[in-house]
Order: structure tokens, then sequence, then C-alpha cells
């Protein structure tokens, strides 16, 4: 039979003291195990928790970065700042410290007056950590709301920014808002670039932004905008505008337009008056557009520059004959027609180029779309995609299609360099690189033509740009005229007119072109007249007076560098 | 032998018990010194954009103009005109030496008393 360990009844086991020690041990460690794995256990778990905690970010500590966020300072060319940031005091309060919300909202209201009272009692009122009571206030002010000494209400370091130059290049600029974010102009352009990327990503801290160097002279700049103040009040014009570039390089030397507002004061620049109307405003060019004309036909061998062109007799298409302002009535050879703005004698010469190719040589100038430019304000030029033939005849003399002042310089920088189309940029670009970007668009030859019709029509007798040569002596200074009659209910009034100068200087080696505009100028005085040599003309023969030598440029009197490239028998 | 290492290790706990608290304040002090430099360099770093915006609008050509404007009759300034500029080309070429020895003759004669014009006024009947 085997033997069963059922069968057996439990053997008596005794245990000796160490033993018992033993276990009584083993149990020790197991409860110390225990409170080990609890004690961990918590610490474990409230740190899971903590980690689940969503920050409040309206609290002063994590909102710190944000308001705080720079933005790089903007120079000109010569390193003269046009915007930097400063640091000013900002207002905050919190509600759940504030003891005695009557007393804050009375003791406040003495220092700022205009905070309305209902408004900041309901602010200050609650059991919020953090709200703003008024932001980028001055020193002095932050000093007065220190002595009141009230609890819960503080002061944070905000960075603001700031403009120096105030109103002088506003429509470059452009603004930003409170939140240090640009909303117009070139702030804007380098918000949509980089910079507002940067600020998410917090880099954007403390003064360590590279600073962006614009193309823009503040002297020429400043220059500008003093003489187009000035033609506002002489001429009583409703607004004013002007732009120079560098016709090699297409960098923006100056850029104004009237009237501005001030970047400092970021509600002025929301004032509908107040826009870009270099890039943003489109017009009638008027006769300035004849240069484009002229440039067309020529570059397309249907004319030459001693070709004769009729203009005895006004144009006629049905029921409308197109005529000329100062008309001569006599045939007139092709620098005649530039000189004396002949309307017939512009019309023939496109026509002996032919609609389409001149509709076409308009594309190839970019005056179908935006000009490739880096400010936001922007507007489409409204250009028809064909031409009628009296449509055409039209758009020789710069009626009937509407194009920025931008769209002109940029044509008038490419007529004079030499033919090729260099987009416009407003920051610094070499002749290197510009180079690259080069589109020819004319020939040197017709380049050099244009160059000998602008600066006839400044020297010779009885062109419409010998007001502004008279200003500017010696710096060679070519132009053209052009006076935009305004549609006034449904027609074309000769009181209200857009008067524009296009020019470009020293004529023999062009460096730069300008458009300068007057909108609907008054004679200055009784001899003078409200023509675009009475007022734009001056006003650029006034501006290159001032900034010819600020630009290198040395007046020269000798007759032997115009007589170098302008056919004496057309003076 | 237990007693006396007790001994020592207490001793050892209480100085390092101290040691670690000094160092704790240490540290407590060092930080409180680092966020008041912190603070003052901010203060410092505001003041200082204050003053390069100063600076940057005394700079700015539209602050210097009506400056220059102001004071245009007292110290006699304007813009620069085309006719002040001149190149190296318009100066006239230095006159050619004076003749010494001739001049000396000259001179020595006048203060011998013979005036050399006397002679030429007699000639042409002059007197």
């Amino acid at each position: 039979m085997a033997v069963t360990a059922e069968d057996l009844s439990p053997t008596i086991a005794l245990d000796g003291g160490r033993k018992i020690r033993g276990n009584l041990t083993q149990a020790r460690i197991r409860w110390m195990v225990l409170a080990l794995v609890l004690g961990f256990g918590a610490v474990g778990g409230r740190l899971i928790q903590l980690g689940m905690v969503v920050p409040d970010s309206t609290i002063e500590g994590q909102a710190r970065d944000v308001i705080t966020a720079t933005r790089p300072p903007i120079l000109d060319r010569n390193g003269l700042e046009m915007a930097v940031d400063i640091r000013v005091p900002s207002l905050y309060a919190e509600p759940r410290r504030i003891i005695d919300v009557e007393e804050a909202v009375a003791k406040i209201r003495t220092v700022l007056p205009d905070l309305n009272e209902t408004w900041l009692r309901n602010r200050l009122t609650g059991d919020k950590g953090f709200v703003w009571v008024q932001r980028e206030l001055s020193p002095a002010i932050q000093e007065r709301i220190m002595r009141l000494g009230i609890p819960g209400v503080e002061f944070l370091t905000e960075s603001k920014r700031f403009y120096p130059g105030m109103s002088e290049a506003s429509h470059i600029l452009g603004s930003t808002n409170i939140d240090n974010q640009g909303i117009a102009g070139i702030e804007k352009h380098m918000d949509d670039d980089n910079v507002a990327l940067l600020q998410e990503l917090g880099l954007a801290r403390g003064n360590a932004l590279a600073p962006v160097e614009l193309s823009v002279d503040m002297r020429v700049q400043h220059v500008m905008h003093e003489q187009l103040v000035d033609a506002m009040s002489r001429y009583k014009a409703i607004a004013a505008a002007g732009v120079m570039i560098d016709v090699h390089t297409g960098e923006v030397i100056a850029l104004a337009s009237l009237p501005d507002f001030n970047p400092n004061d970021p509600k002025t620049a929301l004032v509908k008056d107040s826009f870009n109307r270099i890039t943003a405003g489109i017009f009638e060019p008027g006769s300035i557009f004849k240069t484009v004309t002229m440039a067309g036909a020529l570059d397309s061998g249907s004319v030459r520059f001693t070709d004769q062109f009729d203009a005895r007799f006004g144009v006629r298409f049905g029921r409308f004959t197109i005529d000329d302002f100062h008309g001569k009535h006599r045939i007139l050879a092709l620098p005649e027609v530039y000189k004396f703005s002949s309307n017939i004698g512009t019309i023939r010469v496109m026509q002996a180029m032919g609609k389409d190719n001149f509709r076409a040589f308009l594309s190839t100038m970019g005056f179908d779309q935006r000009v490739p430019f880096e400010l936001p304000e922007m507007r489409l030029p409204t250009v028809p995609k064909t031409l009628s033939e009296v449509g055409a005849a039209t758009a020789s003399f710069g009626h009937g299609l509407s194009v920025s002042p931008l769209h002109m310089v940029t044509a008038y920088a490419a007529f004079v360099n030499g033919g090729n189309y260099i987009a416009p940029t407003l920051y610094k670009r070499t002749e290197a690189e510009a180079e690259a970007l080069y589109r020819r668009v004319i020939q040197p030859e017709t380049s050099a033509n244009i160059r000998a019709l602008m600066r006839l029509n400044a020297i010779g007798a009885g062109g419409s740009g010998s007001q502004m040569n008279k200003e500017a002596l010696g710096y060679r200074v070519g132009g053209k005229t052009g006076t935009a009659e305004k549609v006034v209910d449904g027609r074309y009034s000769s009181n209200k007119v857009t008067n524009f100068f296009g020019s470009a200087f020293p004529m023999e080696n062009p460096r730069y072109a300008m458009i300068i505009m007057v909108d609907e100028p008054k004679a200055e005085n009784p001899q003078s007249g409200t023509t675009a040599g009475w007022n734009a003309g001056t006003v650029t023969g006034r501006i290159v007076q001032r900034v010819a030598p600020m630009l290198g440029i040395a007046p020269d009197f000798s007759p032997i560098i115009d007589d170098s490239f302008v056919p004496s028998a057309y003076r | 032998m237990i007693r006396s290492l007790n001994i020592i290790l207490i001793f050892t706990s209480v100085i390092m018990l101290a040691g670690v608290y000094t160092l704790k304040f240490s540290i407590e002090h060092t930080a409180s010194e680092r966020t008041a430099l912190a603070a003052q360099i901010e203060s410092q770093e505001g003041d200082l954009s204050l003053l390069k915006a100063d600076w940057a609008v005394l700079n700015q050509p539209g602050h210097i103009d009506p400056i220059v404007k102001r004071h245009q009759v007292a110290l006699a300034i304007g813009p620069v005109q085309q006719k002040q500029f001149g190149a190296f080309q318009d100066i006239p070429m230095r006159p050619v030496k004076p003749n010494n020895s001739e001049m000396d003759a000259l001179f020595q004669s006048l203060e011998a008393g013979i005036d050399p014009i006397d002679a030429i006024l007699e000639l042409e009947g002059i007197e």
C-alpha cells in the first residue's frame, strides 16, 4: 500500500527564534516596499496631473515672450534708422487680487481720465488673473500710477514700433498694430516673408534681429516729400505723389504720396484718402504715355527718328475728331511730334506701327499686370485686351487706359537704361544682381533715341520740359509732361486734370528715373497755367536741383554734352 | 568603537546639513542677484531703446531741415546752387614764375633814382 501524504496528520513544526525573526523581517520589507510604491505612485500621479494642466497663457509670465516680440530695425541705404523698437510700459490688472474695485477705479481715473468708468469697473471685477487696462503708456504716467499704490495693478514692458521719420516715408514703411504685427507697407511684407514665423517660434526676442536695409535714401525721400507738400499748397492740389528709381538696379530711392499718414499712429493709416497713389492708384497717364508709343514704334523699325508726320488736320473716327492741345497744324518731324506733344502725330506714329503690334508692346512693357514689387498695396492696371482703331488712337497718347505711376517709372527706367526691363524693389540690390534679372524690351539704339527725345523736350524751343530745365539747369534732366483730363460726369473735363512729369537724369548716361504726379492743380498765379509743365514739371526740376548733389551728380553747363546726343536740327 | 563611530557620523551629518543649507542660501542669493541683474539689464535696454530712438529722430533729415531753415539768415547758408560747383579743370593754370633777376635789376635802378617809365614817357612825349 502506497503511503500518501494525505493520510499523514500535520507534522508539528516548531520554528526556531531565528526563523521567526527572519519571517518578521520579510513582512516588514513587504510593507516597506508597499509604502514606497504608494509614495512613488503618488509622486508620479501628481507629475502626470501637472503635465495635463493647460497653462493660462493670458497670465503675465507666459504672455511675456509674445508681447515683447521685437521686429528688426529698418535702415535706409545709408544706415539711418527708419523704424526702431522702443520699450514702453503697459498697464495691466489682476482682478482676483484687487481688494476694493471702486477705489481702484477712482484712483486709476485720476491719472487716465479718458478711460470709461463702467468699462473699467467691469474690467476690474471678477476672478480673472490678467486683464489689460491701457497699453503703451509713457514713463511719466507709469510713475504716477505706481505712486497710487493700488494692489493688483501692475506694469509690463512691451515693445512698440517707432518711426523716427514720422510721416515722411509712411507709404514705404506702412505700419504695425498694437501687437507689433505689420498691417501695411514693407512691415506687412516682412511679416508675410518671415518675421511672423520668427515671432511665433519665440525667436524674435531682444534686439538680436539683423536690421533690414532698404534701398531708400532718406535725404532724397525728405526732399521729395517736402517738395510734394509744397506743391500741394502752391497749386492747391488734392493730391501729389512721386517716385524715383535707380534705372540700372531698379532700387526705389524715394517714394512719397500725399495725403499721407503718421505710421506712429496706425489709426490714421486707415483714412480713405491716404492710399499709396504710386502703387495702389491707377490713372490715365496722359501724354507721358507718348514715350511708350515712340519707344515701341522706333523699336519696331516701322518709323525712323527723322520721319515726317502730317499733323495739319485732326484725326477723324466717325463722329469724333482728335486734335492737338497746342496745335501746330503743320507737318512735323518725329522729334517735333514728341516735343510739341502732338496727339495727331502720335496717332500717326502708332498707326505706322500697327495697333496690334502696339498692343503687344504694351504687354512686353508689363502694362497688363501688377508691377512685381514688395508693397502689398497694389492694384491691377486696366488696359483693354484688344484695342479698336479709336481705342488704339487714344491709348497712344495715354487715354482710355489706366496704369499706376510705378508702371510708368519702371517703363521710363527701361527706356533710358539701354532697354532692359528691371522690376523695382525696396531692398538693396547690386548692379550685378540686377543684370541677372534684366529682360530686354527695346534695343540700345532705340534707348539712345528716347534719351535724345526726352532731353530735346527739355532744351528745345517750345519743349514742354523747359520750365523743369530752368529749375534744374546743369543737371541734364530730360522728360515728358502729361496732362490727363479727368472724367467728370462721363465726359473729359478740361479744368480737372491729373498732371504727370516723367523724367530721367543725367540724360547722357541716366542713373535715375522719376515720375511726379500732381492731382487737380490750380494755377499758381494768373500768369501761369494748369498744364503739367507748370506744376509737375517745376516740382521735378526743384527736386533734381536739391537731390542731384546728394546723389553725386555734379552740374555741367557745357553744351558739348547735349550736342553729343541731341540732334541740333530739331532744337 | 561603535559609539565613537556614531559620534563621528552625527558630527559629519551636522556639518553636511550646515553645508547644504549654506549652499542653498548662497544659491538663493545668487539667483536673486541674477534676477536683479536681469531686471536691471532689461530696464537699461529699455532706456537704451528710447535713447536710440531719440538719436534716430535727431538724425532725420526731416528734423534737421527745419533747424537749418530757422538759422538760415543768421548763418548765411542755403541749399547748394549749381554755380557753386567747380572742377579741377576749371581752375586756371599757375602763372609763369616771376623773373627774379629782372625784378632785382628794376628795384636797383629805382633805388638809384632811375625810373624806367620816365624814359618811355619821354619817348611818347607825355609830361
